[in-house]
């Protein structure tokens, strides 16, 4: 029986969709199976970020409609073993969808897979309690800032009251630079306010913007600090006790590096 | 110009970020807004200034996170002088 993970933050374009993409695609790198459904329902991004939307044939709701059966609706990412994704319709909007419908879904698709991750929408709403629904366990994004923190406490409550355990923190665009210089809340600052147990700190990274704009998620070029931290924290999904380093600040001559092997 | 400013540290926005955050969070979890508190506030002071003499401007009325409960501090201090 597989994990159904639910990656969620509250606010919009923290990085709920690129994180899903490359945990995703990080854990199938380590030789589990995997499905990520986008639960994005009238504005899916999925597809995109993962550059698997020329392939997308059927949806969860054709599924639901009885269209499609799950595993015809399932499309393969060709380039790692283990990987599938089940993409949201873009013609319908997120009260079409029932929370016992997704949650079947995720039930049905936990029986032959290691992990399930459902990238939620913004939002408290209907939105987020389908993606919500069929979840053992949470991962909720948030950036450094004010705004990102307070709607993730906003959301881990509802996440609490629904049973939803554990869990876990991803803090996303940390800059360790503008840390030092006092003008963005620490790693430690988040976590002790949010009180969440910490599962990965991703640096503010430029390749995650390049990585989208080719659809293809950052990890699978282990390069970058950033794809190092997503690989990180698929393993820390796994069980593996890896503990959170610091991230560098980026010195003139990594960024000399980076311009030279056009990893920009 | 302004010696201080030239002298005197302004706070790291870092910082303030975290205390603002620390009471929005707090309010949040315990779901009271400040319209609420400052209503109770007022009442308190109602009910006080009936028993003793108090400077109501400097009274003050927050809530505060302290491990892992929520303590609320009422601050009225006793004015002898009147
Ligand atoms: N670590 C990062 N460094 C730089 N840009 C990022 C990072 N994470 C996300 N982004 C950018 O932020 C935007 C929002 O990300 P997205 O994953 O779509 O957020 P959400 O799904 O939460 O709305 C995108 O343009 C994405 O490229
Ligand atoms: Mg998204």
């Amino acid at each position: 029986m597989g994990k159904v993970i639910v990656v969620t933050s509250g606010k919009g374009g923290v990085g709920k969709t690129t994180s899903t993409a490359n945990l995703g695609t990080a854990l199938a790198l380590i030789g589990k199976t995997v499905v990520v459904i986008d639960a994005d329902v009238g504005l899916r991004n999925l597809d995109v970020v993962m550059g698997l939307e020329n392939r997308i044939v059927y949806t969860s709701m054709d599924v639901i409609d009885n269209r499609c059966e799950l595993t015809r609706a399932l499309v393969k990412d060709r380039r790692v073993e283990g990987l599938t994704l089940l993409a949201a319709s873009q013609k319908n909007n997120k009260d079409d969808i029932q929370p016992e419908q997704m949650k079947a879904i995720c039930e049905e698709l936990r029986s032959n897979n290691d992990f399930v991750l459902v990238d939620s929408p913004a939002g408290i709403e209907s939105g987020f309690r389908n993606a919500a629904a069929g979840a053992d366990e949470a991962l909720v994004v948030t950036t450094p800032d004010v705004s990102a923190i307070r709607d993730a406490d906003r959301i881990t409550g509802l996440l609490q009251h629904e049973g939803v355990e554990p869990i876990n923190l991803v803090l996303n665009r940390l800059s360790p630079e503008m840390v030092r210089k006092g003008n963005m809340v620490s790693k430690d600052d988040v976590v002790a306010l949010l009180n969440l147990n910490l599962i990965g700190v991703v640096p503010e990274d430029r390749g995650v913007i390049s990585s989208t704009n080719r659809g293809i998620p950052l990890v699978h070029d282990n390069s970058s600090q950033a794809a190092q931290a997503y690989m990180r924290i698929a393993k820390r999904l796994t069980g593996q006790r890896i503990p959170i380093p610091e991230i560098r600040e980026k010195g003139f001559f990594s960024n000399i590096l980076e311009w030279f092997s056009g990893n920009r | 110009m302004n010696i201080l400013k030239i002298f005197g540290r302004k706070p790291k926005s870092s910082n303030i970020a975290q205390q603002r955050l620390k009471l929005v969070i707090t309010q949040d979890r315990v779901d009271i807004g400040n319209r609420d508190i400052k209503q109770m506030h007022r009442e308190l002071a109602e009910v006080l200034a009936r028993y003793f003499n108090f400077t109501i401007s400097a009274a003050q009325m927050s809530l505060r996170q302290e491990g892992n409960s929520y303590v609320l501090i009422a601050d009225f201090p006793y004015d002898n002088a009147r």
